[in-house]
Order: C-alpha cells, then sequence, then structure tokens
C-alpha cells in the first residue's frame, strides 16, 4: 500500500491527539500530526520528549508538520482531536487543503461551541470532506499513552469509513474498535454523557450514597437513549461504549484526573456558583433545548440545565433529582 | 436578458433512436452478468433465488384476474419448473425476463414528433389557453406563453451544466401536468428535451401516451413489484446518464396528494446518478460530469387538487398509488383548467435551484462542485479508495444519495413559490383555528362550513404575519414578487378571485366583511404549501 494510505493523520496535540500517537507509533504505525505549534511540531520531529505530555516519549516514526497542505498531501485518514470550541476555526483551516478523498473520524466528545452542532457536521459544514466518523469512549489518554488495553466505539454511515478506522487505529490486545452505522446516536451519547456528569458530581458531592448514584447512572443513560430515539439515533448506542461507558468513566475518575464535568457537579454541590465554560454544561443546555423541540420528558438533565442557569437552588435540585430517579423506571 | 442569445443546447434525444437497441442489450447484459456472477459467490443469490420471487410476484399481481389466464399460468409454471431446470435454462430464462422488461421500458424519440411538438404546439396551444375568444386577440397571444409559464432561478448554471455534463432535473410533483410544463419551461430556456420514466397507466390517454412516448419518456410499470424489474429500471436510467442523455426524476415519487412540499424522497433513481458517475470514471471518461438540478413546479391552482385532497384524506394514498380516474384523464377538463388558470400571467412557475453533484454538493456558475464553504473541490475524489482508485461501492454510494436526497429537500422548501391562494389558505386556517380552538384539521372539517366566518380583518392580519415570517427566512420559501408589495387586503382579494376560477366548490368566498370557507379540503390542500413553516402558537407547542 502507498504510504499515503498507510498513514494516520491527527489533528491536534493535545493529550488524547498525543497519546493516540504514541500507541500508534509504538505498533509500528506511520502518525503525521498537524499543529500550528511549531515548538510541538519540532518536539515531535526530534523524537523528544512532548513539553505537553512529559512521561511520553514519542516514537520515530510519528511525524509533524504545521503546514496543512502537506498534511493533506501526505494522509487521508484524520483523526480530529481538538477541542470543542475551536474545532469549526480549526477545520475551516484544514478545509483550506483537504479534498473529497479525505475520511475523518473525530474524538470529540462534545458538541462544536458555540451553536452546539454535532462535530461530524461541522466537518462536512467547514471542508469538503464527507466521509466522516467519531470515535467515542471510555478511553483515556493516560490508558493510551501507558498502552492499556481499551475500546473504542467507531461509527460512520460510511462502511468504509468504519473499516479504515479498525485497519489503521486498531491494535490487537489494546485498541479494540467496535462499529456502528449510528453516528447520530453515538455524537448524542458522548457528548450528552458529559452533561450526566456533572448530575453524578452533584450527587457525589451530596454524599447520595452508592445505591441512589448507581440509579442516576442507570436513569442518564435511559434518558439519554430516549432522546437519541427521538432524534432517529439507536437506542443501544447509548447503553454502550459512547453512553454509559463515556459515563462511567468520567464519573469514576477523581481527584486530580477528574474529568472537568464532574469537577464542576462537585463544585456546585459545595455551592459554588457556575460560571465560565464547560462541555457538560454546554450539552446539558443544547441537549434540553433538543428535548423541548422533540417533545421528550428528560427530568434528570433539565434539573442540571435550570441548576447551570441558576434557575433552581441545588438543595430544591438535589431533591427533585433523587424524587425523579426513584419515581419511575 | 433575452434567452435567445443563448445558443440552443445540443438535443442529445435525437440520437436515441439509433442507440436504442444498443442501450437495450447494455442493459440486459449488465443486469444479467450481475446475477450470474453473484450466483455464483453464494447460494442465497442463486438464479433460482431470483426467478422464484418474479414468479410469485407476478402470480400474485395476475391471481385477482383469474388463475386460468394465460398469462397467471406462464408464472404458475415456472414456479414449478423451477426446482427441475438446469443452470442453462435459468440463465435462458433470466436472459429472457431481462430483456423483455428493457425493450418495455425503453422508449423512443420521433424527431418529427419533438419538431410538431416545439414549434406547432406552444403557440397552438397559447391560444387555446387564452381565455380571451376573439380570434385577433387569440393570434395576438401567439408567443405570449412567457406571460403564462414563468422560468425563474438558476439557468445560467443550468444551462453551463448542460453543456459539459449530463443533466438530472429533480422536480417537485403536483400534477400530471408537471412533465409537460417542465417542457414548455425547457424548450423555452433553450434547454434540451429530456427522457424520464413516466408510469405506464399515463400512457392510457393516448393523446398524451402519443406525445410522451415519442419524445423520450420511457415506461414505469408500477405494479411490478419484484427486484429484477426495479434493477432493469434502474440500469437504464444508469446508461442513460452515462450516455449523457439528460434526464428526469420526480424524487417524491408520485404526485403530493396533500401538496405539502416533500420531504421524504424516494432514492432509488436518484441513487443511479452516483452509480453512472463511477461507471463513466471507471471508464476513464473524467470530464464528463452529471449534474442534479432541483426544481420546484408552482402553481397557483392545481388541476388535480380535489381528487388528491380527498385520496390523502382517505388515507388510500398507497391503495390508490396508481388514479386512474382524476382529472387528468379527461382532456376536457386539462383545457377547461388550462384556459381558466394557466391562461393568467404567473399562474405557473418553474423556478430551477442551484445544480448538485451526485454527493449533494453544490455546483459554481461554471459546473465545479463547491465544498460547503464554496471552495472548488473535484468531486471523483469522493468515489476513490486509499489507494487512489475509483472503486464501486453500493453502501459508500447509498449514503451519498442520501445527503444528496436531504440536499434536494431543503432546496425544494428554499425554492418553493408561494403565491396568493396559497398565503390565504394558510391565514384563513390560522384564524379559524384560533376562533374555534380546534388545531385538528379533522375536527374542522367536520364544522359547518358556512358557520366559519372570518373577519376580513383578521384574515389580512394573518396574511401579513405569515408573509413577514416567510420574508425573514429564507428557508422557508419565496413569496411572489408581486405580492411582496401588495396590501393584505389584494392579497386575500386576489386569492379569492383566483379560487373562484376553476374548483367546482370555491375555496373561499367572501361575504360582506367576512371571508367564508366553502371548502375545507381545498383550503387544506392549498395551506399545506406551506406546512413546513412553524411560526405563532404551533411553534410555541
Amino acid at each position: 500500500m502507498s504510504a499515503r494510505a498507510e498513514t494516520v493523520g491527527i489533528v491536534g496535540a493535545g493529550p488524547f491527539g498525543l497519546s493516540l500517537a504514541a500507541l500508534l507509533g509504538r505498533a509500528g504505525r506511520d502518525v503525521l500530526l498537524w499543529s500550528r505549534s511549531e515548538e510541538v511540531v519540532a518536539d515531535v520531529s526530534a523524537g523528544r520528549l512532548s513539553q505537553r505530555m512529559p512521561e511520553l516519549q514519542m516514537p520515530l516514526c510519528v511525524g509533524a508538520v504545521s503546514d496543512v497542505h502537506e498534511f493533506a498531501r501526505r494522509v487521508r485518514f484524520i483523526v480530529v482531536a481538538v477541542g470543542s470550541e475551536s474545532v469549526r476555526r480549526r477545520m475551516h483551516a484544514l478545509g483550506e487543503a483537504v479534498d473529497g478523498s479525505h475520511i475523518a473520524v473525530h474524538a470529540i466528545g462534545a458538541f462544536s461551541a458555540p451553536h452546539d452542532h454535532r462535530v461530524s457536521t461541522v466537518i462536512s459544514e467547514e471542508t469538503a470532506i464527507l466521509r466522516t466518523g467519531v470515535i467515542a469512549g471510555p478511553s483515556m489518554p493516560a490508558d493510551l499513552a501507558a498502552g492499556r488495553a481499551t475500546s473504542l466505539l467507531c461509527a460512520s454511515a460510511f462502511d468504509e469509513v468504519t473499516q479504515e478506522c479498525r485497519r489503521l487505529i486498531g491494535v490487537p490486545q489494546i485498541m479494540r474498535l467496535y462499529r456502528s452505522r449510528d453516528i447520530v446516536g453515538a455524537e448524542l451519547a458522548s457528548a450528552l454523557s458529559g452533561a450526566y456528569t456533572i448530575a453524578v458530581g452533584l450527587a457525589d458531592g451530596l454524599g447520595v450514597g452508592i445505591g441512589i448514584r448507581s440509579v442516576l447512572i442507570t436513569r442518564a443513560a435511559s434518558e439519554m437513549a430516549r432522546l437519541g430515539q427521538a432524534a432517529g439515533a439507536e437506542t443501544k448506542t447509548f447503553f454502550g461504549l459512547a453512553g454509559l461507558g463515556n459515563l462511567l468513566v468520567r464519573s469514576s475518575v477523581q481527584d486530580e484526573h477528574a474529568s472537568p464535568s464532574y469537577r464542576l457537579g462537585l463544585a456546585i454541590a459545595q455551592g459554588e456558583e457556575f460560571t465560565g465554560e464547560n462541555e457538560g454544561a454546554r450539552a446539558a443546555h443544547a441537549g434540553h433545548r433538543m428535548a423541548r423541540a422533540l417533545g421528550v420528558k428528560l427530568p434528570v438533565l433539565e434539573t442540571i440545565s435550570r441548576i447551570l442557569n441558576g434557575e433552581l437552588a441545588v438543595s430544591e435540585a438535589a431533591e427533585r433529582i433523587l424524587l425523579t430517579v426513584t419515581e419511575e423506571e | 436578458m433575452d434567452p435567445r442569445l443563448v445558443p440552443e443546447a445540443e438535443n442529445r434525444l435525437a440520437a436515441f433512436n439509433d442507440e436504442r437497441a444498443s442501450i437495450v442489450d447494455q442493459v440486459s447484459r449488465r443486469v444479467i452478468d450481475a446475477h450470474v456472477s453473484q450466483a455464483k459467490l453464494s447460494t442465497e443469490h442463486s438464479l433460482e433465488y431470483v426467478l422464484n420471487e418474479v414468479a410469485f410476484s407476478e402470480m400474485r399481481r395476475l391471481e385477482g384476474g383469474g388463475r386460468q389466464t394465460k398469462q397467471f399460468l406462464r408464472w404458475h409454471d415456472l414456479a414449478h419448473k423451477l426446482g427441475s431446470m438446469s443452470e442453462f435454462e435459468k440463465h435462458r430464462e433470466l436472459s429472457s425476463i431481462v430483456r423483455f422488461h428493457a425493450q418495455d421500458i425503453a422508449g423512443n424519440f420521433n424527431p418529427k414528433v419533438y419538431r410538431f411538438a416545439k414549434d406547432v404546439l406552444p403557440p397552438a396551444l397559447s391560444f387555446l389557453l387564452n381565455p380571451i375568444s376573439g380570434f385577433r386577440e387569440g393570434v395576438k397571444a401567439l408567443g405570449s406563453m412567457a406571460a403564462q409559464i414563468r422560468i425563474e432561478g438558476e439557468l445560467e448554471a443550468v444551462r453551463a451544466c448542460c453543456s459539459r455534463g449530463t443533466l438530472v432535473l429533480t422536480p417537485t410533483h403536483s400534477s400530471n401536468l408537471d412533465s409537460i410544463v417542465l417542457g414548455f419551461a425547457l424548450q423555452r430556456s433553450l434547454l434540451p428535451p429530456v427522457t424520464y420514466g413516466a408510469g405506464k397507466n399515463l400512457f392510457s390517454n393516448s393523446f398524451m401516451s402519443y406525445f410522451m412516448h415519442n419524445l423520450g419518456a420511457y415506461r414505469v410499470d408500477r405494479r411490478l413489484g419484484f427486484s429484477l424489474y426495479k434493477e432493469v429500471l434502474k440500469e437504464y436510467s444508469t446508461v442513460l446518464l452515462e450516455r449523457g442523455y439528460h434526464s428526469l426524476f420526480f424524487p417524491g415519487g408520485t404526485r403530493a396528494r396533500s401538496n405539502m412540499v416533500e420531504t421524504k424522497l424516494k432514492l432509488g433513481l436518484l441513487g443511479t446518478t452516483a452509480t453512472a458517475m463511477v461507471n463513466s470514471l471507471k471508464a476513464g471518461d473524467s470530464k464528463r460530469r452529471i449534474y442534479v438540478v432541483p426544481v420546484t413546479i408552482n402553481y397557483r391552482l392545481v388541476l388535480e387538487a380535489e381528487t388528491l385532497i380527498e385520496d390523502y384524506l382517505a388515507e388510500t394514498g398507497k391503495a390508490r398509488y396508481i388514479i386512474e380516474d382524476d382529472e387528468f384523464s379527461r382532456l376536457g377538463k386539462i383545457f377547461e383548467f388550462a384556459r381558466k388558470t394557466l391562461a393568467h400571467e404567473g399562474a405557473a412557475v418553474v423556478r430551477f435551484g442551484r445544480p448538485l453533484d451526485p454527493c449533494g454538493n453544490e455546483v459554481d456558475d461554471a459546473g465545479e462542485s463547491m465544498d460547503a464553504q464554496g471552495r472548488r473541490v473535484a468531486p471523483d475524489g469522493y468515489v476513490r479508495d486509499c489507494e487512489a482508485e475509483v472503486t464501486s461501492d453500493a453502501q459508500r454510494d447509498s449514503v451519498y444519495t442520501r445527503m444528496l436526497g436531504h440536499k434536494l429537500a431543503a432546496a425544494y422548501h428554499r425554492d418553493t413559490l408561494l403565491m396568493s391562494t396559497h398565503l390565504v389558505a394558510r391565514a384563513a386556517l390560522e384564524v379559524a383555528r384560533a376562533r374555534t380552538g380546534i388545531r385538528d384539521i379533522l375536527r374542522l372539517m367536520r364544522l359547518s362550513e358556512s358557520a366559519l366566518a372570518l373577519p376580513l380583518s383578521e384574515l389580512c392580519e394573518a396574511v401579513d404575519k405569515l408573509r413577514a415570517v416567510i420574508l425573514a427566512n429564507p428557508a422557508h420559501g419565496i413569496v411572489q414578487d408581486s405580492l411582496v408589495p401588495m396590501s393584505a387586503r389584494s392579497i386575500v382579494d386576489q386569492a379569492i378571485h383566483f379560487f373562484s376560477t376553476y374548483h367546482t366548490k370555491q375555496t373561499l368566498y367572501r361575504s360582506g366583511e367576512h371571508v367564508r370557507i366553502g371548502s375545507m379540503k381545498l383550503l387544506y390542500y392549498y395551506q399545506n404549501r406551506t406546512a413546513h413553516i412553524q411560526y405563532g402558537k404551533e411553534r410555541a407547542q
């Protein structure tokens, strides 16, 4: 096969992008990172330790470029791993170089800011790429970096995309990829699990106990599935890696590695006021709006959204959540 | 711009008769070869299985006419013989069925009939359509077709695409007059005639059948349910596109019974655009492009409105997929409709949308595909694999076709021309709903029609509001030019006047300072053209 067909392009040199590059590099795959940071490009190209993830040794088969045209010429399969707040801008820049032959899957577990669109639609709106997909699930950058076994869901309407994804980023014994055609479900599940992570953080902060916590997580998956079904997705996606899997991992890791959404839930429980940007919070508002438009009742999500808006006090909200999760299956 | 300054596009169909036999042969060979090679791969696709489906589907269709008819017995015999037939016999049977249907589908193009339709019919019809009975005025009206069927939209882009590729016109479908109105529009725009699949039932009107059959229409028999027939039909369309024959599909499938702008499109024939693109590229022809052109055909009044809405409301749409006894089957009714309604300026408007490539990308004025940001992109990239080879991939192409369908549906909404009849019908229904507190149309229909007297002032207010909502959002559609500066009162008067010109029941009529609903069904039918627009109370709900 040609070098272009064998090379994985990665947009974004954040923790996920760098960890995935290292994992694939160690498996002997050719990887090319596109980063705007000359410093990152220089570090990766020289095989030096990344300043962003000092514990990560980048294998020699991982390269990096800052020129988007060179990146587009050398790769066909692209993994997009940038922040949800910058994805539209980065995709617009990528759009100057890519064409219809490229394939892009993203690993962004959130809606794109500021309008809360699904990221795959942003890719198609900003670039010529139509063959898009998403990889989602409970794979933490630390697991990838350490080479621990993990699994992701790859979803795309195109079978070709999931096949290429499995061929290029599946690593025997370490990275197992499941496939699905339900891209809408996978993107919704992945983004919404961020919103429900806030609820679990809140519940933990209030010390509700493991039983109610488990009920809450189960209800969360069920609510996501109802919304997804109304939006044309498959319910099973929400009980899989992208939905329940993501929610469990985001609300299980604690201390300094805890996810921002989980930390936000804890902070709210401690009476702190929410200001600023959080992907889970945006997903809560977007999901709530979508639920209203589709006529779906989602009590937990509505409660989170109203707390974040300052419409509900935490004590009142906690009571509502507890009532809701124990009221109906 | 004077269209006469534009050179007339090449009429590819003029060469159709010379190629007809080779087209039928190519279609047949492809379908037969595909089945024979699939049969070798798995028993699931054995020829026995394919022939069995044909036989049982045909027996089911024909058993209503009696089990002893020659036709029924032909398939009955085949079903019984299948188990003992050799592969050679099955192959021969498959070939004979495929070739029979390919022959039956293939149209004809008679240049003499085309010349007659092009040069003699328009003035003659123009004369017929003119409501002024005096001969002198009638003669004056010759050539005034421009005032009667208006053509709008992206004509320049369509012409550019026509000169460098194959056009696939995909109009909305309200009436059986659509193909005739579109035919006139093409001829007047100096665009070439197109070939299209017409339901076999339409050939039962001998006048229309004569023209359709000799102007390139191919016959689609909707009664045939077996998949082999659909494959032959799709292959026929694919081969025509590959050979550069401009085509016409109605993606809505059948006429919109409800008059709502189509959103659920049938993607079967539409999918042949991607297949034809791949086949052409594989054959080394990378220059010839395929363009899908969204077209809306907009009528102030629709010939078959009464039958269609009855059919829709009776929920027998499916059962009566083929309506054989509507207004279109009566020539007198067509002429009455033409004289009374089409004769008025702007009564029918054909609007061409921005052409798309088979993957759903819009194309620019030079016929080049663009991404959503307007950057040029080569369409062949979309069908290349990781080694940059053009590949056939039915699953991939079905997703592209779905994307194309979404783009077409959005274009239909955007390019739908909303006329006084549509605006006033919607506004009247909104006022009726507000006054009665009943939103459900079936419950509203049960109210006595005479009881529904709408104050003119409220109706005018509702028209103003609706017009403002549409003007504020281009995705809703286009308010007809002449209505933009008009007062709401004049729009109401105009709609009431037009409603009185043709249908047996008056949709709306004036009664002092009130407007009364004469036919709730027709009111519902005409308001449905705006059903995709949600505002006010409806939106809040």
